[in-house]
């Protein structure tokens, strides 16, 4: 089984933090518009969500895990449910890489694999370097060739 | 390429002329209100231009849209100003709808819409064409659609026929499910070294002259065949034990539109009861007794309107085949009309809430990929209501599945839900307590009493849960108050899941979803067993992971439907 890029903490940290620091604005937007909040419940708020933000992070970069299985794409993953997904490569429609602003800065990328599916229909593997992420697109999209099923949907 | 019907062009300018009318009068409101110079006399040359304008937009969008059929694909063009034209691949099209409204019927005219599995939306829309013509659109999609299968299957065919003397004559059940796991490295592997060849000689065996005998003697109207009818007597059972949403909107909309006149009403209705003179002059107990009344008029109301629209809905329901297509129609005051591709089926549900159940019917949904013409998403009614056995028996000769036996959750499961209920019972209980802070309603404690329902509600989850691992298929049952047993086959399979929520580990217990391609659905949630021992979702889990590969490639061989359409 293959974990992710150790850097992934760092991103979800940081997105942790900015939505932890999105509430804390919004806390002293109601402070000055509508009712008073103490400054100390908006620091408080802001600290602990930043807190159990990193904490979360740490978590699931330890439980995410990865493997390219014979038929499959297993994953597994999830903090509070813990999920362990099968996508057998025969479903895969189409693969792609993606990056947003904060995964470039700390150059890394992910891979989102679409099926047909209604739910769970694209999976997300983040945290990946972006040679790694290339190599796991051409890997996925040669198996869900070379598997193709021609059961349209 | 073949235009609408004319009298779309007369509703299309009018549409765009009324629109636009009514653009240019918002226009001249807010330009008068930025410049001084344009006054409200601007109106009455305005609202006639846009009039005008809007009528010519409508006639060039007439004129502007066409559709055809060709060989491969069903072109539609559309556009006045900027152009789109789309082909859609007869392969690629879920069902083919045809939509008509009261009025459209008093004048011979159909709204046909075209789904396909991508999107959100409808493909293509033709508002309107004739009657006519939309039966024959109807036929011939599906005619195309039935040729490109063919052809693509004699292919597969003569690939396949090519590869055949290489290969041992039957593979035994045991080489297919070494056959199954490419385990690399593995030496037994009997099919590996058969890689087809083609020769040059095979692969130019010519298209063209196929190509020609495969086209049929132009318009052979495919025959029609019934499967099934709904009897008057099973419309008003029907109508009499399923209950819709939609009622409780319509009521909510109504109530929302004409609150006083609606309250007052209700008052009068009260009133012989003991209820007050009028709102704002009663004691607690008229109120109360208010209150009551008003709640069980509301039911009365909400399950007569329920009643109402299922019956006008599913009035003189008929399911038919034509083809390897389940075709239906249904409506009393607008008619539908459907096709839904047998081939396109994701999976099979059987429905039944309590009533149902307690008089012994049932009801059988297909799901395919598409959007329908109903809320429900790519849900089609195949069998609105029928006795329970007929039912049954009809979704087996449907799916070919054994008659399941269910096995359950472990009592362990019931144990969960009897924790969850609780605390929505203690959630229901504080927000009473809290209310009796902040109203004159003292006696909270009286609202413990929903405590009683707790054990009863989570024994009836418990035993409505059940699964069954099949030959081909994967049957899940779940839900009380709407039990849907959903008959999946193996090769329908998209993803599987084992979840564990936290509380789900600590009892070493999970659920398995099974993602198939049918459309996400508001009200229906993705087929999961739940609350099964770790263990089993493990199993199930990977048991239908291999059945898909086995079914994948049993299916690539025999070429063969998995559905019967003959199923009733």
């Amino acid at each position: 089984m293959e974990a992710l890029h150790p850097r992934i903490r760092l991103l979800w940290i940081a997105q942790a933090a900015i939505t932890a620091i999105v509430l804390g604005v919004v806390l002293a937007a109601v402070d000055q518009w509508v009712v008073d909040v103490p400054t100390a419940i908006i620091a408080g708020v802001v600290a602990v969500g930043i807190v159990l933000g990193s904490a979360y992070a740490i978590r699931l970069y330890q439980v995410w895990r990865f493997e390219i299985q014979p038929d499959a794409l297993y994953l597994e993953r999830g903090v509070v449910t813990f999920v362990e997904t099968a996508v057998p490569f025969v479903r895969v429609q189409h693969v792609d890489t993606q990056f947003g602003p904060i995964e470039r800065a700390l150059g890394l990328s992910s891979v989102v694999v679409y099926t047909a599916g209604s739910r769970n229909a694209d999976v997300r593997i983040p945290g990946l370097t972006p040679d790694r992420a290339r190599e796991l697109q051409d890997t996925l999209r040669e198996l869900a060739v070379e598997s193709e099923a021609d059961d349209a949907v | 390429m073949n235009r609408l019907h004319p009298l779309s062009a007369v509703t299309y300018a009018l549409q765009y002329g009324f629109l636009w009318l009514s653009l240019a009068m918002v226009l001249t409101v807010v330009l008068g209100g930025v410049f001084d110079p344009i006054g409200s006399t601007w109106f009455l040359v305005a609202a006639p231009l846009g009039f005008v304008a809007g009528v010519a937009y409508g006639i060039a969008y007439y004129y502007r849209f066409e559709y055809g059929i060709t060989p491969d694909t069903f072109d539609v063009s559309s556009g006045v100003v900027a152009r789109r034209s789309r082909e859609i691949p007869y392969e690629r099209i879920q069902n083919v709808d045809v939509r008509q409204g009261v009025l459209q019927r008093l004048l011979g005219l159909a709204i046909v819409s075209l789904e396909t599995a991508g999107g959100g939306t409808t493909e293509a829309t033709l508002n309107f064409v004739s009657e006519s013509e939309a039966r024959r659109l109807q036929d011939r999609i599906r005619q195309r659609t039935a040729e490109m299968k063919e052809r693509r299957r004699r292919r597969e065919r003569e690939a396949a026929s090519e590869v055949e003397p290489s290969e041992p004559s039957e593979p035994t059940p045991d080489d297919e499910r070494d056959a199954a796991e490419p385990v690399p490295g593995d030496e037994t592997d009997t099919v590996e070294p058969s890689v087809p060849e083609p020769t040059p000689a095979n692969e130019s065996e010519p298209v063209a002259p196929e190509d020609r005998r495969e086209r049929p003697p132009e318009p052979t109207r495919p025959r029609r065949q019934r499967l099934f009818d709904l009897e008057a007597r099973e419309l008003l059972l029907y109508s009499f034990t399923s209950f819709r949403p939609a009622a409780v909107a319509t009521v909510l909309v109504v109530f929302f539109f004409a609150t006083d006149l609606i309250l007052e009403l209700l008052v009068t209705i009260a009133q012989p009861f003991g209820g007050p003179e009028g709102i704002g002059e009663g004691t607690t107990a008229s109120y109360g007794i208010l209150t009551i009344v008003s709640a069980i008029n509301g039911i009365i109301i909400t399950y007569v309107l329920s009643v109402a629209y299922t019956f006008g809905t599913y009035y003189d329901f008929q399911l038919g085949r034509t083809g390897e297509d389940f075709v239906y129609e249904r409506g009393l005051l607008q008619r539908y009309s459907g096709s839904i591709p047998v081939e396109k089926v994701q999976s099979v549900t059987v429905t039944a809430n309590p009533l149902q159940r307690l008089i012994g019917y049932a009801g059988l949904w297909v799901e395919t990929a598409g959007y329908g013409p109903d809320s429900n998403g790519g849900s089609q009614s195949a069998v609105p209501l029928a006795k329970q056995g007929r039912v049954h028996r009809f979704t087996e000769n449907l799916t070919g599945v054994e008659t399941p036996s269910f096995a359950s959750p472990p009592p362990m499961a019931r144990r969960r839900y009897l924790a969850r209920y609780s605390i929505i019972a203690t959630v229901i209980v504080a927000i009473f307590f809290g209310l009796s802070w902040i109203t004159p309603f003292e006696a909270w404690y009286v609202s413990a009493i929903v405590f009683l329902a707790v054990p009863p509600a989570a024994h009836l989850k418990y035993v409505n849960l059940g699964y069954y691992v099949g030959e081909d298929h994967l049957v899940i049952r779940r839900g009380f108050w709407s039990r849907r047993t959903t008959v999946i086959p193996y090769y329908r399979i998209q993803t599987v899941n084992t979840r564990r929520s936290i509380f789900q580990r600590r009892l070493g217990l999970a659920s398995l979803v099974v993602d198939t391609a049918s459309s996400r659905t508001f009200f229906w949630t993705t087929p999961t067993i739940y609350d099964v021992d770790l263990e089993d979702a493990r199993d199930v889990h990977t048991t239908g992971r291999k059945r898909l590969q086995s079914a994948l490639r049993e299916r690539a061989r025999d070429d063969e439907m998995g559905l019967s359409v003959d199923f009733t």
